[in-house]
């Protein structure tokens, strides 16, 4: 009887080549979420309050959020679009206006961001605001 | 004469410490998220389409949750606890940038309180969050 040597089975060294595709996307995974912590929103200068600003009359647009969260200007109801329609009208004849917002403190905190956006968006660059009875 | 010919041997890039290194970026980046950590407070974000990275290397969140509840990384406290926190905060790194977070619905005097503590302490500048609005 012939004796047939058996063939060598190679040592096994387990697969480990997905661990290398598992590992950097665990570490994509964790770089996203880091990202998630990044704050965005509006940089604003608080006005000084031993030194209040003068401004002319003619340049100051007043506009006053209620608790409601309804929009007037110099007094009188606007919607939302008429109040941008309002902003850049004012902008093009004083470039240098003063937007002073007075904010009610019943006021919803979304809608007071809503006006501060508006105001960034028309780069409107003096802008004051206050809560209605509080100081500038 | 014989020819010997050597046979050469084909170059191969050990690719094995690849899941070594990988492994140890993992836990790098790992320590390093959970030290950023941040203790958030359940706030429905107000929301705005253009808006900036406020973000700084030295950062003071002050979350207001809807009903005027002010917190500081998870604790909650008043105004002149408030006032300490950020007092010691501008002492020990005067560059730190103050966030003020707020729930949409949050009436405005209350994050107008806050506001006037950063006024009494004659702090400039305050970045107020909100989330991008998808357009």
């Amino acid at each position: 009887m012939m004796h047939l040597r058996q063939r060598r089975i190679p040592d096994d060294p387990g697969n480990s080549g997905s661990l290398n595709d598992l590992s950097f996307l665990l570490i994509i995974f964790f770089l996203v979420i880091a990202g998630f912590n990044i704050n965005k929103g509006f940089l604003m200068n608080l006005p000084d309050r031993d030194r209040p600003r003068v401004v002319q009359t003619e340049e100051l647009l007043r506009c006053s959020v209620g608790a409601d969260g309804s929009l007037s200007l110099e007094g009188r109801p606007v919607t939302e679009g008429e109040l941008s329609g309002e902003i850049k009208a004012m902008r093009e004849k004083f470039p240098n206006m003063t937007f002073l917002l007075e904010i009610d403190p019943e006021t919803p905190y979304d809608r007071v961001v809503y006006v501060i956006h508006e105001i960034r968006v028309l780069k409107v660059e003096n802008f004051s605001f206050r809560m209605s009875g509080g100081e500038p | 004469m014989i020819k010997l010919k050597r046979k050469k041997a084909k170059p191969i890039i050990p690719m094995s410490s690849m899941s070594d290194i990988g492994f140890l970026l993992l836990i790098f980046i790992m320590l390093i998220s959970l030290m950023n950590q941040r203790h958030e407070v359940k706030i429905e974000y107000a929301e705005a389409t253009q808006i900036e990275k406020t973000q700084e290397n030295d950062n003071l969140e002050i979350w207001i949750d809807r009903n005027g509840a002010i917190s500081v990384d998870g604790e909650a406290m008043d105004l002149r606890e408030l006032e300490g926190i950020i007092v010691s905060a501008i002492t020990l790194k005067p560059a730190t940038r103050v966030h003020v977070i707020a729930d949409r619905n949050t009436p405005y005097r209350y994050v107008n309180a806050t506001v006037m503590v950063l006024q009494k302490l004659q702090h400039r500048v305050v970045s107020l969050v909100v989330r991008e609005a998808r357009r």
